[in-house]
């Protein structure tokens, strides 16, 4: 076989197992392209109606169980819980009535996916900002999540110290 | 008739003068250098030695808002982390050898098995003051003893002048290091 078509072989191979993994992704991968759609529905632009508000406080509940429990313990700040995908919803829209606009990315996550493939844990640096101000926030957070009716859903997110 | 017989050529002369520098004499050779050296860049950068923007006050006067710097990931291959190192501290626990995109920089002023507190701005270690020529401000901390765990190391940024609420500082496990900042 001259190289030209082995080289062309190669090129259709690596693109085929490319599609397969694409369009078959294990958990870890799904659970990695839910948190980055959470991170999207969480970050919102400025100058927001209403409804665009209601609908992306609506798109980041979706990604929680019905049952969720949240629990933010920041040092300097009251411990705060939310239970429930009408609290995350309410405390969504609150936050995008108070803040102009902002920008939530988990630029490092940990996947651990348990045995059976229905329940995961999932180590997060969460960095939250708003655009236009220098101070940034930056917080581990560890999530919990479960399989039901084929989606990834929260159904456990608590803050973690990172320092003791 | 001159100028416009010798225009293309030295046009050409250009070109072939701006290729040469551009892809150099054997542009093959070039190629291959120019991948070797991204290669190298991409492993020494993403795996070896980490750049880092500091973002914050904490670790003022050492380190300025804004400045870059690297955390050398080999520091700690061959030895433990010692007192006074500035060290690169991961949010998640590790995944292999993958490099975090975030970490806290910050000052090992305990390490595993000693006891640490503040009392009215310095630092105690198993109950003798610790000499701290990098730290400036005027500070009045004041917290419980802590005793550190086998695997644990105590780190504080260099700034105590800010309140004490607001600066991210206590015990770090021993796998969360990074490496050391290079300088």
């Amino acid at each position: 076989m001259k190289w030209p078509r082995f080289f062309l072989l190669a090129v259709v191979v690596a693109l085929a197992a490319w599609a397969w993994v694409a369009l078959h992704p294990d958990s870890e991968r799904q659970i990695r392209r839910r948190l980055e759609g959470l991170a999207h529905a969480a970050s919102f632009g400025p100058n927001q109606g209403y409804l665009a508000k209601l609908a992306g406080a609506q798109s980041l509940a979706g990604f929680c169980a019905t049952n969720v429990e949240v629990n933010i313990d920041v040092p300097g700040r009251q411990e705060h819980g939310l239970a429930g995908r009408e609290d995350i919803q309410q405390a969504a829209l609150a936050m995008r009535a108070s803040a102009r606009a902002l920008t939530v990315t988990f630029p490092d996550v940990t996947v651990q996916v348990s045995a059976d493939q229905q329940s995961a844990v999932a180590d997060l640096t969460l960095q939250a900002q708003v655009p236009g101000e220098h101070d940034m926030i930056v917080q581990e957070v560890k999530a919990t999540l479960q399989k039901i009716d084929g989606q990834w859903l929260i159904v456990k997110a608590e803050t973690v110290r990172t320092l003791k | 008739m001159t100028e416009t017989k010798s225009g293309p050529r030295q046009e050409r002369r250009s070109g072939s003068w701006l290729r040469t520098l551009a892809l150099g004499r054997n542009p093959k050779t070039t190629l291959i250098r120019a991948a070797i050296l991204a290669l190298v860049c991409v492993v020494v950068f993403k795996c070896l030695l980490l750049p880092v923007r500091v973002e914050g006050i904490s670790m003022t006067p050492t380190y300025a808002d804004g400045a870059i710097h690297f955390v050398n990931r080999l520091a700690y291959l061959r030895r433990e982390p010692r007192r006074g190192d500035v060290v690169g501290i991961r949010l998640t626990p590790p995944n292999g050898w993958s490099a975090p995109h975030i970490m806290y920089l910050k000052r090992i002023i305990g390490l595993p098995g000693e006891t640490i507190s503040f009392a009215d701005g310095r630092v105690l270690v198993n109950g003798r003051i610790l000499d701290e020529p990098y730290e400036k401000g005027p500070s009045n901390w004041n917290t419980d003893a802590v005793t550190l765990g086998a695997d644990e190391c105590f780190v504080v940024g260099d700034n105590r002048s800010m309140a004490k609420e607001d600066h991210e500082f206590g015990r770090a496990e021993r796998n969360r290091i990074v490496g050391k900042a290079l300088w």
